[in-house]
């Protein structure tokens, strides 16, 4: 593939280490890739560490022409730092590129990059960026521009701005802005950043789907009203709640050159929240492709003909508690209702078996630096005498979740055990708008979170002490500072060792019940091609095509 | 005549006016306006940057204060941002503030702007009710004639096997809610698996997997029969029952009524009796109920269209309700009063000038 450009002898010393361990068994493939494409290391280069041949790209093997039609939400767009669903981005895909792509495999691909490199320490990045890209107002792409869009990220004072978050070793914590020394823009086509602290996921986060690089004259908004950006497709029509219709820009010169840009035109068709809906459309001819098929539909689109594609992820629903709300400040309670609940069974009942057993922790074989602890024994007789022991045997509990099929199914799967475990409680099922009002608030809830490429990624997220997400209110000490300690080391086997650590407190604390792994599923008609689904929901229409 | 039209008007605007504070009221309880804020900022925001949000965007102030700014009757708030520039009701919808009008409301000709469509709330309506307007169309072009013709066949000799059959399928109509006739015609119709479409495939009757299409969505563009029967046949089947029936009661009356007998005793043949003689007198009831039916189909067009997936009104209020879509909604209430009162009032004068025994005023 022409877009990789690192020479072997820049290869990080980490990611040697890494193909070490592939041999000697302790690491798998897919690990291995992510890890060391994190560390700048080109998929072929990883490939070829390995002893083995990069994958030919498929989609060199395109055909031209044809307008898809994808069932998918249109929702309402903003500015792209703020943007809080997969499918905002999506759209856009076809104007606004990002510095690098996290590919189905697991590993990273540089797309508006050309190549990076980190230093041991992972405290200084510099990044290369693409020769031969232009905007497609004529203007080329330098590395100011990706400068301009570090400064964007980092501006903790936009609200809902997700990236700040992701960009915390280089902002200024005082004025909630990047540090004036973090960005040096060396040359029109090199950019260093210096770290304030070990970061292994900065390159990782810039794949995320907020980090769509936009033009320097973007004034925040909407990203459809003007639509300036590097990629080979322009929006025609954006309704919201109805669909949008995207076409290729033949007035642009893309520098990916024939390498993708198959379609004629991308229809997004927005047929609404419920499948049924769906299915009749699919039936009748109306789409070509689904955006994600769920629960009982994956058997009934299969027997309409369609095909089903699969992507194993790390995506889950997390079973929590806020500790900030009594009972549940009670470690004991909390470690008494999730001793009660099989995990299988939840799989199994919530989620139609379509996915893989978890261990409550929230870090998935996936993950590169995962730790195999030993296996989780349900022990509903013991959690009964637990909450006996601490006087709350009758106290009924109340487990809150949205209206939406598996979201509830596995609510219940979960209630359903702590019913036959002895245990007082009731189920409570919210409507959507209603529900995201106060998800990080309830006592007792659910909460669906998409996967992270890394381990670390979606602790620091979620179970760090005062963290925006932190929905379970978790403040544990020794657990910051490892996690801490943990971002700031490449090496596997001493990752590995803190990340054991903390996924025993995470057990230990009984912070959630985090059933299951889903696998994620979509359908699409025969003649779709390259379509397959994508782990974190990212739809690369730049590189589907239709066999005519 | 023109002061009953007047007081007529009045109820209009009297009621629109406290329907109106109502879902203005109910939409801007605090944790309705939290719902906004996230939908429109991003779901996962702190608290702090909720209330920021809801300062920034002018809904801290008083409710009635804000409810006068929409109906344009207070000047619209403006608001200095700390490093940028002037915002405001009346600003963000012009490209220079200087250009910008003190007020802006419903009396200026403003309905706002829609938080869920990112779009002015006029331009929203006034496609979706166009869309809208075609399915009420030809739900009329099906319902009423089939309905009165039903009716009146029904209704000519009571008691008889054609009277008894009609009736029976009139109830049946009638009695099945938009929601189960919609499901089982997509089930029947419009699935390639069950159904009636794969015997069609199998015959070579068909070409496409469906008979008819399960989702109307692409009616927007084009209408065809294909698309919109299914639509079309779910909420003129509900209605026709009941208008086939109110025919059929009044036509009985009207059958036994002296001048028919005269006129059969005259040696007129039946069908002279029916249609020159019953026909307009039996008429009458249905007429106000087929006014009267509007207002319904405003409410079967709600489940219809979220259904079939037709973006119109219905399907409209239903997504500014699921996302507390204030001014849209405020709207859409507007446009009920005003649908509801209209058809009531056309019906009334309709009614005056079908039987010339009743008097206005």
């Amino acid at each position: 593939m022409k877009l990789q450009t690192i020479p072997h002898d820049r290869i990080h010393p980490a990611a040697r280490m890494y193909a070490g361990e592939v041999a000697a068994g302790k690491l798998s493939r897919r690990e291995f890739l992510t890890r060391a494409t994190a560390l700048g290391v080109s998929a072929t280069a990883a490939y070829g560490l390995l002893g083995l041949t990069a994958p030919a790209a498929k989609a060199q093997t395109g055909t031209r022409g044809g307008t898809l039609r994808m069932q998918m939400d249109i929702r309402a767009q903003k500015d792209p730092r703020t943007w809080d669903w997969s499918e905002l981005a999506n759209v856009c895909r076809g104007w606004l590129e990002y510095l690098v792509e996290y590919q189905r495999d697991g590993s990273l691909v540089p797309r508006l990059l050309e190549s990076w490199e980190v230093n041991e320490d992972a405290t200084e990045y510099t990044l290369t960026i693409r020769q031969g890209v232009t905007w497609n107002n004529g203007e080329a792409f330098t590395a100011a521009d990706v400068a301009h869009n570090f400064e964007r990220w980092c501006d903790g004072t936009v609200e809902g701005n997700s990236m700040a978050g992701r960009m915390a070793a280089l902002t200024d914590p005082e004025t909630n802005q990047i540090r004036p020394d973090a960005i040096e823009v060396v040359d029109d086509h090199t950019l260093r950043l210096n770290l304030s602290q070990p970061d292994i996921a900065l390159i990782v986060n810039t794949a995320d789907y907020p980090a769509a690089v936009v033009h320097p004259s973007f004034p925040g908004g909407n990203p459809v009203d003007n639509p300036i950006g590097t990629g080979p497709y322009l929006p025609v029509r954006h309704e919201t709640g109805i669909g949008a219709r995207i076409e290729r820009n033949e007035d642009h010169d893309w520098w990916g050159g024939e390498d993708g840009a198959y379609l004629d035109a991308v229809e997004f068709v927005d047929l609404g929240t419920d499948p049924s809906a769906w299915l009749s459309a699919a039936e009748s001819g109306e789409i070509d492709i689904l955006y994600e098929t769920v629960g009982d539909f994956i058997d009934l689109f299969d027997a309409i003909g369609m095909v089903r594609t699969e992507a194993v992820t790390a995506a889950t629903i997390c079973v929590r508690y806020n500790q900030n709300n009594p009972p549940y400040d009670n470690a004991n309670v909390r470690r008494a209702l999730t001793m009660a609940v099989d995990n299988a069974v939840v799989l199994e009942l919530g989620y139609n078996d379509l996915g893989e057993v978890a261990e409550n922790h929230h870090v998935c074989p996936i993950h590169p630096e995962y730790a195999e602890l030993p296996p989780l024994e349900p022990d509903p007789e013991g959690a009964l005498a637990m909450l006996e022991a601490e006087g709350l045997a009758d106290q009924e509990f109340e487990l809150i979740s949205i209206d939406d099929s598996w979201q509830a199914a596995t609510c219940d799967a979960v209630a359903a055990q702590l019913r036959d475990a002895g245990i007082n409680i009731s189920r409570t099922i919210l409507p959507g708008a209603t529900y995201w009002n106060d998800w990080a608030n309830y006592p007792f809830s659910s909460t669906n979170w998409a996967m992270r490429p890394l381990g670390v990624q979606v602790l620091s997220l979620a179970y760090r002490s005062g963290e925006a997400w932190n929905e379970t209110a978790f403040a544990n000490e020794e657990f910051d500072s490892t996690l801490t300690q943990a971002m700031s080391i490449a090496d596997a086997d001493e990752r590995r060792d803190l990340m054991r650590r903390l996924q025993e407190i995470l057990q230990e604390e009984g912070v959630m019940i985090q059933p299951y792994w889903r696998s994620l599923f979509r359908h699409a008609r025969p003649n779709v091609q390259n379509a397959e689904m994508h782990p974190t929901f990212e739809v690369h229409y730049l590189r589907y095509w239709l066999e005519q | 005549m023109l002061f009953f039209l007047l007081r007529r008007t009045g109820t209009l605007l009297l009621t629109a006016l406290c329907l109106t504070f109502i879902v203005f009221f109910l939409t801007n309880m605090e944790a309705r306006l939290e719902t906004l804020a996230k939908t429109q900022g991003s779901v996962r925001m702190t608290d702090a940057e909720v209330q920021g949000w809801i300062v920034r965007n002018g809904y801290d102030r008083p409710l009635v204060m804000r409810y006068g700014e929409w109906l344009g009757v207070v000047p619209g708030w403006t608001r200095e941002e700390a490093d940028g520039p002037l915002r405001g009701r009346c600003i963000d919808r012009v490209s220079d503030p200087a250009d910008a009008a003190t007020f802006c409301g419903l009396l200026q000709g403003y309905w706002g702007y829609s938080t869920r469509f990112n779009a002015p709330v006029g331009d929203v309506i006034a496609t979706r009710l166009a869309a809208t307007g075609m399915l009420m169309l030809w739900v009329m072009i099906v319902m009423v004639p089939s309905a009165l013709l039903v009716g009146v066949l029904a209704g000519m000799r009571e008691g008889s096997r054609t009277d008894r059959g009609l009736s029976t399928a009139a109830i049946v109509t009638t009695a099945t809610p938009e929601y189960v006739s919609g499901v089982v015609f997509v089930a029947f119709f419009a699935s390639s698996t069950v159904g009636l479409s794969p015997f069609l495939v199998n015959w070579g009757v068909i070409d496409g997997p469906v008979l008819f299409l399960g989702n109307a969505r692409s009616a927007i563009d084009q209408i065809t029969f294909w698309n919109f029967t299914l639509p079309v046949i779910t909420i003129a089947l509900y209605g026709m029952g009941y208008i086939a029936r109110m025919t059929r009661a009044s036509m009985t009356e009207v059958m036994t009524q002296q001048y028919i007998r005269t006129a059969r005793l005259k040696g007129a043949s039946f069908a002279a009796i029916v249609l020159k003689h019953a026909l307009r007198n039996a008429l009458i009831a249905p007429f106000t109920v087929i006014m009267l039916q509007f207002p319904w189909l405003l409410n079967g067009v709600v489940i219809v269209e979220v259904l079939f997936s037709y973006p119109g009104f219905g399907w409209t209020l239903v997504e500014a309700a699921g996302n507390n879509d204030i001014e849209l909604l405020l709207a859409c209430a507007v446009v009920a009063v005003i649908v509801v009162l209209t058809t009531q009032l056309i019906s009334d004068i309709g009614y005056v000038w079908l039987n010339p025994r009743i008097r206005i005023s």
